[in-house]
């Protein structure tokens, strides 16, 4: 019989407890602020933990080390990660994993992923699309050549996936961190580094070539990196929600809480609406996903359009609503601001998804 | 609480309602139906919605998680979403006696004394009984707690006297759930009583308003020294307001108790997208149609999937009546949006009225869009809504 309803379970209860309580001992925001000024921007320490939590091989195939998860336990691992602003290379490693398992032969696979489950190698991939149009990278007689920006934790990897044309089309390139250049771009959020990744005639054995066509593996994975990104997106605006109405329930002016007026109180009905309804979109997305549904894709182009247009509406109503004080360095606000602007693009910006999903609905 | 159904006992009871309804679904009048039960004003629209609820009632498919013993099917928990659904799937007439099945049934099967219930609920489920709703005023529409109809109790009965308004139903109606003011010397919440009161006693009289679409449907209805039998009251003096917030709990979508769906007929995303196909490549290679289109379907599978949401304790533990407040007002403002923007790529062409041959569809979008404003303020505006939102999920303070 044909299942309905959302996919969720105590599995998933449990896990959002275990991340709640981790994430509440190990990233409190004094450490988002700690780390903001460190060179590096995450903690190598905490990765091991994160090894043996079972949440960098959480997508990852038992047989490879991986803990064998779904779309669910993904989206509820991202959410609470995205309340804390965690930063860390996480997400990126996860993701670089899921192009692994699709894009990879079962050598390739055997060679790479057991390292990323069990914390020795961190691991990113540069997005093939949108927005940043054909691949900048070639691979030419062995050799790969080319200019990537924007590549989440491109710092901290020490294995790199690039999508670089070839003569038989695009494929993922595996490269080592001592073979790219990575340099640190200064971004709006240094709670997620990036870093421009420069190729400069590094020779590539054909072992690192991952052999499925990197086009059609990134419309595979997409679904799932929108989901998660959606779903930390969530978890990030509700944060803000949750700041937001504590201090207008308690700051005073006028002898009441601020609150208490409607040009308050109706802007933060409307980013709890819009916030919910992410939510919805985002477990929906999630469930189709781990279902094999077929609307699947379609949802998570969904819930990242909402997601990119709620993330920095719920940002710039708390910065609003703090006032003056939203407006110095010392209010945590800003900190939530810069990770949902720079968000708001990745792996396309609201409009990109609509352009997506009208064509879904009235074809081409 | 009623036990849960099986998924064994729903798949039955869902073939069942399927097969029911392929050889029971009347065909269309010759006469047009109004799009929902708050649009009704013809007698014979009444009579012929009448018919199909009792029908519908006598095979087991409205109240059905009732108790038998008051006219109800006795199924289990789960059941009458079921049978909704498969109304909705074939597009089946709605349920004229909206009243009472999502607001006067509930509220008389949980509050009521047992002769209520024996007196009422069947004729209520079956039809025989149409309901109204007696409670706002000219001068208590949002403020519904300064509401001024008196109750007085001479003897054996309540004598009232006062002035309701935007009373659906009302010229059809035997009964109405009303909301009277017992006790003028106490705090206004504290002084107002609920009734059960009978339609057609001396001294109610029945005044129709004219909608701005031009339509009847609701009215005003004038109580001068109207007599009510005492048990016509429903708890105790001064109960009717803490009995009314389990009413307008029900009228804003949060109750599991309501006896059948009532589908307020606003139009589907998809059938905007039909629109659009129909108005040529023009419009639906239009970017900005297609951004506004793909917008609207992002909405409704918000609206869908919330549904589904608010049923999986673990996804709304952190803030569970979210939700529910927010049902009432993301589809009534959706459905508001969504009519005017297909009233929007209509043009010109949409300018025109019903009645007018060349008018698309007998104007259907614009008078959706109209009645639309219906939606977002009846029942608690947008702007209630919203406070309560704020005052009640985000724990912010009272405006007053």
């Amino acid at each position: 019989m044909k299942r309905r309803g959302l996919h969720y379970d105590e599995e998933h209860a449990f896990l959002r407890e275990e991340a709640r309580r981790w994430l509440g001992e190990r990233c409190p925001i004094q450490e988002v602020r700690r780390l903001a000024e460190d060179p590096r921007g995450d903690d190598p320490r905490v990765w091991q933990e994160l090894a043996e939590l079972g949440w960098l091989g959480l997508l990852v195939p038992e047989a490879h080390g991986g803990a064998g998860l779904g779309a669910v336990h993904l989206a509820v691992l991202s959410e609470e990660c995205g309340r804390r602003l965690f930063p860390s290379p996480l997400l990126a490693t996860q993701l670089a994993g899921l192009v692994l398992a699709r894009a990879g032969s079962d050598a390739q696979r055997e060679a790479w992923l057991p390292g990323i489950c069990d914390g020795t190698v961190v691991a990113a991939c540069a997005h093939l699309h949108p927005g940043l149009g054909e691949p900048a990278v070639v691979l030419e007689d062995g050799r790969i050549h080319g200019d990537v920006p924007h590549v989440w934790s491109a710092g901290s990897a020490d294995l790199l996936l690039v999508p670089a044309r070839t003569v038989s089309g695009t494929r993922f390139v595996c490269v080592g961190r001592e073979q790219g250049r990575v340099v640190p771009e200064i971004g709006l959020d240094p709670s997620r580094r990036q870093g421009r990744v420069r190729l400069e005639g590094v020779s590539v054995t054909s072992d690192a070539i991952l052999e499925r066509d990197a086009e059609a593996v990134w419309e595979e994975v997409l679904p799932w990196m929108l989901t998660a990104l959606s779903a930390e997106m969530a978890g990030g605006a509700d944060a803000l929600l949750v700041m937001t109405s504590e201090y207008a329930a308690t700051r005073q002016q006028f002898g009441k809480a601020i609150g208490a007026f409607q040009g308050v109180k109706h802007p933060l009905a409307n980013v709890l609406v819009g916030v919910e309804q992410l939510r919805s979109l985002v477990y929906g997305a999630a469930t189709a996903l781990e279902r094999g549904a077929k609307d699947g894709a379609l949802l998570a182009h969904m819930a990242k359009a909402q997601a990119s247009d709620v993330y920095p509406f719920a940002a710039s109503r708390a910065i609003q609503f703090h006032g003056g004080y939203g407006f110095t360095d010392d209010c945590d606000a800003h900190l939530y601001l810069r990770r949902a602007q720079c968000s708001r693009p990745a792996f396309g910006d609201a409009a990109w998804h609509r352009r997506r999903i009208a064509g879904h609905l009235l074809g081409a | 609480m009623i036990a849960r159904a099986s998924e064994n006992e729903l798949e039955s009871l869902r073939s069942d309602v399927r097969a029911w309804l392929e050889s029971h679904v009347p065909a269309s009048p010759a006469f047009p139906l109004p799009q929902n039960a708050l649009l009704v004003t013809e007698e014979r629209q009444c009579e012929w919605l009448r018919e199909w609820q009792r029908r519908l009632h006598a095979a087991g498919f409205v109240g059905a998680e009732w108790p038998v013993e008051y006219g109800g099917g006795g199924r289990a928990s789960g059941s009458q979403r079921v049978i909704d659904r498969e109304l909705a799937r074939v597009r089946a007439p709605f349920l004229v006696n909206n009243v009472a099945l999502a607001w006067a049934g509930p509220m008389i099967l949980h509050h009521g004394s047992g002769t209520q219930k024996r007196r009422y609920l069947a004729k209520l489920l079956s039809c025989e009984e149409i309901w109204c709703q007696g409670f706002s005023e000219p001068g208590a529409g949002s403020d519904l707690a300064s509401l001024q109809t008196r109750a007085r109790l001479d003897g054996d009965a309540y004598v009232i006297e006062g002035h309701k308004v935007w009373t659906s139903l009302g010229i059809f109606a035997d009964q109405m759930i009303l909301l009277a003011r017992t006790d003028p010397d106490v705090p206004k919440h504290a002084g107002i009583s609920y009734f059960l009161a009978p339609m057609h006693v001396p001294g109610v009289e029945v005044r129709p308003l004219v909608k701005l679409t031009g339509e009847g449907g609701f009215n005003q209805v004038i109580f001068s020294d109207a007599r009510i039998p005492v048990e016509a009251r429903l708890g105790r003096e001064g109960e009717g307001w803490k009995l009314t917030i389990a009413t307008l709990n029900f009228e804003r979508g949060a109750s599991e108790g309501s006896a059948g769906a009532s589908d307020m007929g606003g139009g589907s995303v998809e059938e905007v997208v039909a629109l659009a196909r129909s108005l040529g490549p023009e419009i639906t290679a239009d970017p900005l149609v297609r951004d506004r289109l793909a917008a609207f379907a992002i909405e409704a599978a918000a609206l869908r999937l919330g549904a589904q949401r608010a049923r999986v304790p673990g996804l709304v533990a952190d803030r569970p009546l979210a939700l529910p407040l927010m049902f009432k007002l993301t589809g009534t403002e959706h459905s508001q949006r969504l009519a005017d923007f297909a009233c929007e790529l209509q043009g010109l062409v949409g300018t025109l009225w019903k009645g007018e041959p060349s008018a698309p569809d007998d104007a259907r979008w614009q008078q959706a869009y109209l009645n639309s404003f219906g939606g977002t303020i009846a029942g608690g505006t947008s702007e209630i809504q919203r406070n309560l939102l704020g005052e009640k999920v985000l724990g912010l303070p009272k405006s007053r």
